[in-house]
């Protein structure tokens, strides 16, 4: 489904991918660890196709498209999804409008028809049940006053509606207690279906215990330079960081 | 705004969006009479600055002839949040709406006060003035 190959990025006049290489399969859950200034947000973002990072090398396909010619909302449209790892707010724009315009985005892309106001408070009542978020949110703007784990609640929420081919979900367990983590745990396991797939950005062992992964990959100096099962997760939190760089020099 | 009688309360906001070339003003007057005592008035004067060629300006004039009053001023400049505009993007949402919605949010506050005909009305003509207004 996602094919990366040979991906270098620059921001700020910095290179922070220096060749990814990565191949997720539609069905699959994929994590990606690493330490701080890795890159694993930023191959995130060029993922997602933010503009401030510009590519220097390398080519992504995504269900045999050519990703990078595609702008960022064209891409969403597609089927991409990007858990941010801190979500901005937005006051004055309600929570149910912006994921409402988003639905009806994507539905007309595909040639669907939308849903209307009473369909989608339905639906999304639904999906907040599940995700245990309270009535509040309904009428509040988007991510306005939410603590950080209300924040990354939300961005499973939106991803339940959007039902995207391909989450990319950016250290969406940093800052969550143990409740928080299964909730959103269990929403992310929701979403497996052999039609899609997830890929976790993450630093910790934890939230791998609840969303198994397929394969682990860990990310440094902006490439991936090991991969593995899960089993690598439960190396990694037992050895840190620096052992890769001794594996792999 | 004219305080006349005891502990009279007010509130005023004003939300000012630039575009394009523009020079915004806002020029405001809250008068506290000596008859005013315990008056309490709260101003908020908040700034949208869309592009970098447009500007805007404050001037709050406060007159006040009672000691017991509360006057109370605050300003805000900002523009359309890069990060805010790219998670409208990452959501799917157009550039073009993602920027009237967002400019809709800031001026919630107001339209809301308005009779909802015209509020309808105000929301429709704020969208078309900003067609293109965003490079």
């Amino acid at each position: 489904m996602l094919e990366i190959s040979d991906l270098s990025a620059r921001v700020a006049g910095k290179d922070i991918l220096t060749g990814v290489n990565l191949t997720v399969q539609a069905g699959e859950v994929h994590a990606i660890m690493g330490p701080n200034g890795s890159g694993k947000s930023t191959l995130a973002q060029v993922l997602a196709g933010r503009e401030d990072y510009e590519v220097t090398r390398g080519s992504v396909t995504f269900e045999g498209r050519d990703l990078l010619a595609m702008r960022a909302e064209e891409r969403a449209r597609a089927g991409l999804f990007l858990g941010f790892q801190y979500p901005v707010e937005i006051p004055g724009v309600n929570n149910v409008y912006l994921l409402k315009a988003a639905l009806n985005a994507k539905r007309k892309a595909a040639g669907e028809p939308e849903v209307d106001a009473y369909e989608f408070l339905a639906l999304i009542r639904q999906k907040m049940k599940f995700m245990q978020m309270s009535e509040s949110f309904l009428t509040r703007g988007v991510n306005e006053g939410f603590s950080g784990g209300e924040k990354k609640r939300n961005e499973v929420l939106q991803m339940l509606v959007l039902e995207p081919k391909l989450a990319i979900l950016d250290e969406t367990d940093s800052g969550l207690d143990i409740d928080a983590l299964k909730v959103v745990s269990m929403g992310v396991n929701s979403l497996r279906d052999p039609k899609r797939a997830v890929v976790l950005v993450t630093h910790y062992q934890r939230l791998l215990d609840y969303v198994i992964p397929d394969q682990v990959h860990v990310l440094s100096g902006g490439r991936i330079v090991k991969s593995g099962d899960k089993s690598l997760a439960h190396e990694l939190e037992r050895r840190g960081y620096d052992w890769v760089g001794t594996q792999v020099a | 705004m004219i305080h006349i009688g005891r502990n009279t309360k007010s509130t005023i906001v004003s939300k000012g969006i630039s575009a394009g070339h523009a020079e915004n003003t806002y020029r405001g007057l809250v008068k506290i009479l000596p008859s005013a005592a315990g008056a309490r008035n709260f101003t908020q004067c908040d700034s949208l600055l869309m592009g970098p060629k447009c500007a805007a300006h404050t001037f709050p004039y406060m007159e006040v002839k009672n000691p017991t009053a509360t006057v109370e001023h605050e300003a805000s400049t900002s523009k359309i949040g890069e990060d805010q505009l790219f998670y409208c993007l990452q959501r799917g949402i157009s550039a073009e709406d993602a920027v009237n919605m967002i400019v809709s949010g800031f001026c919630k506050v107001v339209f809301k006060e308005l009779p909802m005909e015209f509020a309808v009305e105000a929301q429709n003509l704020l969208s078309v003035s900003l067609e293109g207004a965003v490079g």
